[in-house]
Order: structure tokens, then sequence, then C-alpha cells
């Protein structure tokens, strides 16, 4: 159920409930990043894009009317004793891809890959009368333009056939099964999530985790296999960073001059504005060079006031400041970002 | 255009050696450059219509259509039968999507369009830069008993026709009394409109109705209806909730095939139900009214309604779905005394009393935005500067034509006499003599054996085939 989805977000300690649900919900900000990467699911970024912030917030809600959840103060949740045991016995699905939401558009390729897979189907038992799936005018044109990119039809079917065949051969089988049932193309519609709860024994938005999974997990194997007919479908749907171009281009920049001031002039931004995409970079891009920001100096003050405490979500700036004064939001928040990464690397 | 070169169009683009009835003389007097309103029964192609039209006189077919998952449907049969230079622009499309179609509308043979969307100066504004062939109102109906209350764009389909240069226009439906038809041409401003009428009965449709004396009741004559008779079968409810909880239950206790469909799906999952349905690959359908317009499924056997439709009209359209294939089907409606109550409540939904339009009109004054349905379509009189009084005449108009349209309903419900006359007579048409093929008397039995409407093969369970071979099924050829 989307309650045990939930839960399993929240931890023993407090933590920002709307931070969390906006980094699956696919806001951006550097709050609702930095909460991701503190809370340990910055890979699930985007993963439930479309979902009112309202169902999560009734969602949790209705959890701590149950007991699963508590909240020590407003805001902030952990998870309860009943909350903790619920967890562990959970034993709904847990995606394993997900990341690639960061980088690929990724509901985009699963649009258009289904019904690429449909015309190739229909293509191949020479069908030309066939109700093709719903889909907006540019989807159907970016997969007409691919079609055309095509061979002949049978060596085009025949690959895609090897691809997925290789691809679904290294799932647990039962995946397997669920990705082929759900496809659309000769005489077979394929099977909606309801339907194939019915016949997996799952809970239909299980079956919404796994296919969304199924396709990031097919999403990595052509990327890795650039041959493939479907990865040419893909490939212009693929970022080369998680970053935004514009948060890129000052991390180019300032790579270049190291000056944040200069970059705000020359890009006519604020340089508060400049500061935040360098925070986005650093927290997306664990190897952000953060020693040419912050200075040796400010590091070994950060380093001897929280060398020893593994609770980076709770420092507090004022600590900081309290031994040294000059000491900006911007550096410390930088520091806690590398203390992130460090820890997980 | 000769008769003879329209047959050879026929056989050439659609295979069809026959019109059906009605289509040949709508598509003359369309040819001719006359304004037609034809009502044509469900299932007699009424789309080819336009198509053939379409595909005779240079420029853009427009098709006013009220629904976006009619439009979907429509795009896609028209695709299935080679028509590719179609699209549907709707408000699921993005600002981009939207934008880029209308800068290709010249490419475009058909183009589906709400009257909300065509409504908007963009859209108005493209439509008019192309050369149109047709204008085209799909369910014309909705003009009458959609528009006041619920969807008042379709008032305004006359002003946008002239805006567009009166083009010729084809109005279609399958029902329309004289009331309602008289309404379609005096909305639309086509008075001289030729009307191309046929027969809203289909005598192969035997009609039935179940009295029952509760909700218990109710479900078990549904069960015992969808084992003992023919399908495939499709059940409308009037809520999503019970067409999946119910779909749920039959599926448990018949072991048949069975799936829910309501606007509430993902288009992905509406998509995949209706193509099971069509393809034989699902027994049952549980769904609201969204399933049906546009659906084109010759061998529906049975046609029940779980609640009641609103109106006669509409439960003529909805049990028009059935034995499109000419062979024999069965409508029943179960029902329980007090039923029309949620007909009444529904209707209440979009009601309003002269105070309530009154005290809307001085909150759209103070400029407070709409804070409810009801208040999103008053907004539409009050943005034109209609008057509170002439907006409370039509409502209240609209809600005596609906308790009218009830109390029709509840007569062909309860009737003790023959039920096809009944509603023949309601749409101003004689009724053929009763017999034993054409509807249920109180107490009689449903005469499956003379209908030839039995349920023969055991229920089918679809067995799980392995993944491998469905793949290679998939995109093999010859496996």
């Amino acid at each position: 159920m989307f309650e045990d989805y939930l839960l399993r977000l929240f931890s023993v300690t407090p933590r920002r409930a709307k931070a969390i649900f906006n980094v699956l919900r696919g806001r951006r900000t550097v709050s609702t990043l930095f909460a991701g990467l503190t809370y340990g699911c910055l890979d699930q970024l985007d993963s439930w894009h479309g979902v009112p912030l309202e169902r999560f917030l009734a969602t949790a809600e209705a959890l701590v009317n149950q007991g699963f959840l508590a909240s020590p103060q407003p805001g902030y949740l952990q998870l309860t004793p009943d909350g903790q045991q619920r967890v562990a016995a959970t034993t709904l699905y847990r995606p394993v891809a997900l990341s690639a939401f960061q980088t690929v558009a990724v509901r985009q390729f699963a649009a258009e890959a289904q019904l690429a897979l449909q015309v190739v189907s229909e293509a191949v038992h020479q069908q030309r009368r066939y109700y093709p799936v719903t889909t907006d005018p540019k989807t159907q044109a970016r997969v007409k333009a691919w079609v055309r990119q095509q061979s002949r039809t049978r060596e085009v079917a025949a690959a895609v056939y090897a691809g997925l065949h290789a691809f679904l051969g290294q799932l647990d089988p039962q995946l397997a099964a669920i990705f082929v049932a759900s496809l659309t193309g000769y005489r077979q519609p394929g099977l909606t999530d309801a339907q194939l709860g019915v016949r997996f024994d799952r809970q239909p938005i299980e079956l919404l985790m796994i296919r969304k999974d199924l396709t990031c997990q097919w999403v990595a194997w052509l990327q890795s296999h650039p041959k493939d007919p479907l990865a040419g479908l893909l490939a212009p749907l693929v970022k080369a960073s998680p970053v935004s171009t514009s948060a890129q281009r000052t991390v180019r920049d300032f790579s270049q001059s190291g000056d944040l001031n200069q970059i705000a002039q020359n890009r006519r931004l604020k340089p508060s504005t400049v500061r935040e995409h360098l925070l986005e970079a650093a927290i997306l891009t664990p190897r952000f060079p953060f020693k040419r920001v912050l200075s040796p100096a400010v590091l070994t003050q950060l380093s001897d006031g929280f060398g020893g405490r593994q609770d980076v979500a709770d420092w507090q700036f004022a600590e900081a400041q309290a031994v040294n004064a000059q000491l900006t939001f911007f550096e410390f928040r930088l520091y806690q970002i590398m203390r992130c990464h460090d820890a997980t690397s | 255009m000769q008769q003879a070169e329209l047959y050879h169009l026929l056989k050439q683009k659609y295979g069809f050696d026959e019109f059906r009835p009605g289509q040949l003389a709508v598509i003359q007097h369309l040819l001719a450059g006359e304004d037609v309103l034809a009502v044509l029964p469900t299932g007699t192609g009424k789309s080819l219509i336009y198509q053939l039209v379409g595909s005779v006189l240079p420029g853009l077919v427009v098709v006013v259509s009220p629904l976006i998952s009619l439009m979907q449907d429509q795009v896609a049969r028209l695709n299935y039968q080679g028509e590719k230079r179609v699209a549907a622009l709707t408000s699921q499309q993005d600002y981009g999507s939207r934008q880029q179609l209308l800068n290709r509308l010249d490419q475009l043979d058909f183009l589906f369009v709400s009257p909300e969307m065509l409504n908007q100066p963009a859209v108005l504004t493209a439509v008019r830069q192309v050369q149109l062939a047709l204008f085209v109102v799909d369910e014309a109906h909705c003009i009458s008993t959609w528009g006041p209350d619920f969807r008042p764009d379709y008032l305004t389909l006359g002003t946008l026709r002239n805006q567009l240069g009166d083009p010729v226009t084809l109005m279609l439906t399958a029902t329309a009394t004289a009331r309602i038809r008289d309404d379609i041409t005096r909305q639309l401003r086509v008075p001289t409109a030729h009307q191309v009428l046929y027969s809203v009965n289909r005598p192969n449709i035997y009609l039935a109705v179940a009295t029952l004396s509760d909700e218990t009741a109710k479900r078990a004559r549904l069960r015992q209806l969808i084992e003992t008779v023919a399908g495939p079968v499709v059940v409308y409810f009037s809520s999503k909730r019970q067409t999946d909880l119910t779909a749920e239950w039959l599926r448990d206790v018949t072991g048949l095939r069975v799936a829910g469909y309501h606007a509430g799906l993902s288009a992905e999952d509406r998509f995949k139900i209706q193509q099971q349905f069509m393809t034989g690959q699902l027994d049952v359908i549980c769904a609201t009214s969204a399933f049906g317009m546009g659906i084109n499924k010759a061998d529906i056997r049975m046609v029940i309604h779980y609640h009641l439709p609103t109106s006669l009209a509409d439960y003529v359209q909805e049990i028009g779905r059935a034995g499109r294939d000419g062979q024999p089907a069965l409508a029943v409606i179960l029902y329980v005394a007090g039923d029309e109550h949620l007909v009444q409540s529904l209707n209440d939904l979009t009601s309003a009393t002269p105070a309530e339009i009154a005290a809307d009109q001085q909150r759209f004054a103070r400029k407070q935005p709409a804070q409810d349905a009801l208040s999103e379509v008053l907004d539409h009189y009050w943005q034109r500067g209609i008057d509170p009084a002439r907006v409370s005449e039509q409502f209240v108009a609209r809600a005596a034509a609906r308790q009218r349209e009830l109390a029709a309903l509840l007569r062909y419900v309860t009737s003790t006499t023959c039920r096809r006359a009944v509603m023949l007579s309601y749409f101003g048409e004689d009724a053929p003599e009763h017999s034993l093929t054409c509807c249920q008397l109180p107490g009689a039995d449903l005469p499956l054996d003379q209908l030839g409407l039995k349920r023969g093969a055991a229920p089918t369970t679809s067995e799980v085939e392995d993944w491998e071979i469905q793949l290679k099924r998939l995109f093999l050829l010859n496996f």
C-alpha cells in the first residue's frame, strides 16, 4: 500500500515530512535536495511525480492516527515502535533503479517505448489496422521519426526481441513476466496494474512501483547497450548530469574564475542564486570540488567542531558561528554536504 | 457527385457494398452544401458520414465532441481505418503541444475538439485561418441536455459557427425528441437544416426490467443474469467506486473475466481495458457512462443498468451499444423502488434556486473567484453580462425538463404494458405490435431460449503464459 511506501521513508529520528515528500514529487529547491541527501532518499527524487502534496500529507496524518508515526514537533515525523515493526514486516517490492529519474525523462521514455513496441509488434505481423495506444502528438511524432530510422521490420523486431530477452533474462522471472504481460502489441492489449495485481497476488500500487522500477532498470540496460534499437529512442531523453543547465554553467564559470561575485555580475544573477547553484551541484555530484570553495582554515574549524558528529541534519549553524563569526551559511551548508558524501562514499 | 461514385468510394475506402440506413441521404445533402441534423440509431456508422464527406471536400473537418475519452476513441478509430491526418485538441495536452497542433492545422483532415476548447480565442483564430470542409457537432443532444446547467459552452456553438463563416454543418445524434431537435437547430442557428430521422427502435434488443425488493436482491439478480445470459456484457453504474467493487465481486463469484471502467482510470488503463473488451479478452465490463460513446463492438449481447440512467434518451443511447451485429440482445434495468432518488440527487447537484443564482451574481460582482462547480458554470453567464433573472429562467426550465425526463423514464420502468411502445411514444414514434421477443411484461420470464441468449460455454479463465513465449508471440513472426 501507498502507506507502506511512505512509512519506509521515515526512521526512528525525526525527519521533515514535507521535505521528503517534495523529494519524491521532484521539487528541486536546495532545501529539498539537502533533505533528500541527509535522509538518504535522494535516489528517489521525482519518482512520485504528479502525486499531490495533499495526498502525502493525508496519508501521513492517517499513519500518525494509526500510531505508526509520531510527530515530536510540528512538521517532523518519526517511526513509532509499531511503525518500525510494520516497516520490518512489509514484503512490498523494493525499487532499485529509481535514480534514473535524475538524469532521464523516464515517463516520456515509457510512453514512447510503449507505442514503439506496439508499432513494431503489429508491423512484424503485417497488421496495418489497429488501435494505437493513446499518446500525445509529441510522443507520436517522436515515435514516427524513430520508426522511419529503422531498417527492415523483421530485423528491427528480431533485434527488439533479442534486446528484451537479454534484459528480462537477468531479472527475477516474476518481474520479467510482469513486464511482458503489461506490454501492448499484436493480439495483446496488455494488462492493467489492477489485473497484474490479481494475477501476481500483489497490490496495484506495488505493481505501479514495480513497473516504474522496471522501466528504470531497462533504461540503465539500454544505456549500456547502445546498439539496441530502443537505445535510439532513449538517447535524446538523457541528460549528462542531474544538475540543472544553469547550475552547471555556474560550476563551470566557478572552476575558471573562482569568484562568486564576478559570476553573479557576468550572468546578471543575484549572488544568492549563484550560491544556490553551487549547493545544488554539490548535492547532486559527489565529486564537487569542495576544497576550492572552503578554505583550509574554515575546513579545520568545522572539522574541529563537528568532526565526530554523524547527525549532519541536526547541526546548528549558530553553533558553528559561535566559533567563527565570519563563517557564512553557504560555507556551513557546503561542509554538511561534503560530510554526507564522505559518509556514503 | 453521382450516387455511383459515392458507392465506389464506399467500397474503395471502407470495403462496404451498401450504405447503412440514413448514411447516403445525409451525405448527399451535405455534398449539396446543406446543413443536416441526422438522428440515426447507434451503430449505423455515423462517423463514416463525415469521414466520407471529408475525403470528398477540400479542407478540414472540425468535429465538436463532448468527452476527451470519446475524442481519443474517435482518433484511434480513424487511425485504425487508415486516416493518418487526425488529431484531438484537448485540455490534457500541455501548452506547447496544443500550440504545435494549431500551427499545423492545414496539414490535418480531421480535428476533434470540445466546445470549451473551440471557444478559446487562440483556437478559434487558428481554425478560422484554414478552409473548413465540414463542421460536425457529434452527440448533438448534449446541446440541449448538457448546455444550460453543466456545459454552457455548448450554448455558444451557434456564435462560434457564425465566427467560422457558417460552414456546412452536420449535427449528429442517436436520440432526440422533437423538443431536443428544435433546441439543437435553434442553438446552432440553423433553423432550415434538413432533418434526416430514423427510428430509435432497435427491434433486435429485447427490453427488460427486473423490479427487486432491495440491494441484496439486486446483486443476486445481477449475478444470475451474468451467469446465465450470453456475453459480452456491459453493466452500467452511476458511481466510479461501485464499478470497481462490483467488477471485483463478479470476478470472484462467477470466475468470468470482468473489469471496471471509469473516467478515474489512467489513459493507459482505459485503453487496455477497452481493447481487451473489443478483442474478446473480457466477458464483462462494469462501467460508468464514460464507457461506450465511441465503442464499436458489434457482438455485445447484454447491457444491464444497475443504476437508473438519467433519461430515456440516455438509456436508448446506452443500450444501443448492444446487438450492433443485428443478432438478438438483451437490455435490463435492475430497479428497486426509490432508485430514482439517486438520479434526483445527481440532478440536484447541477440545479440552483433563483436566490442562489442571484447570490452568485453578487459574488461575481465582488470579483470573488468561483468556489464550486456551480459557480464556475454561472461565471460563464456573468462574464457575458447575462441577467440573473434570465439565467434563473433557464435553470428553472432545465430543472423542469429533467423532471419530465425522469418521469418518462419511470413510466417506462414501471410500465405494465408493452415497454417498447412506451419508449417509442416518448420519441413520437409508433410501436410495432408486441410479441414474445419484444419486451418483458411484469411477471414474465426472460425468453432466453427463444432469443438464443443462454450462456453456453463454462466460465472462462485466462491461463498464465510463460513470459518468453509471450515475448516471442509479440515480436517474432510465425511463432
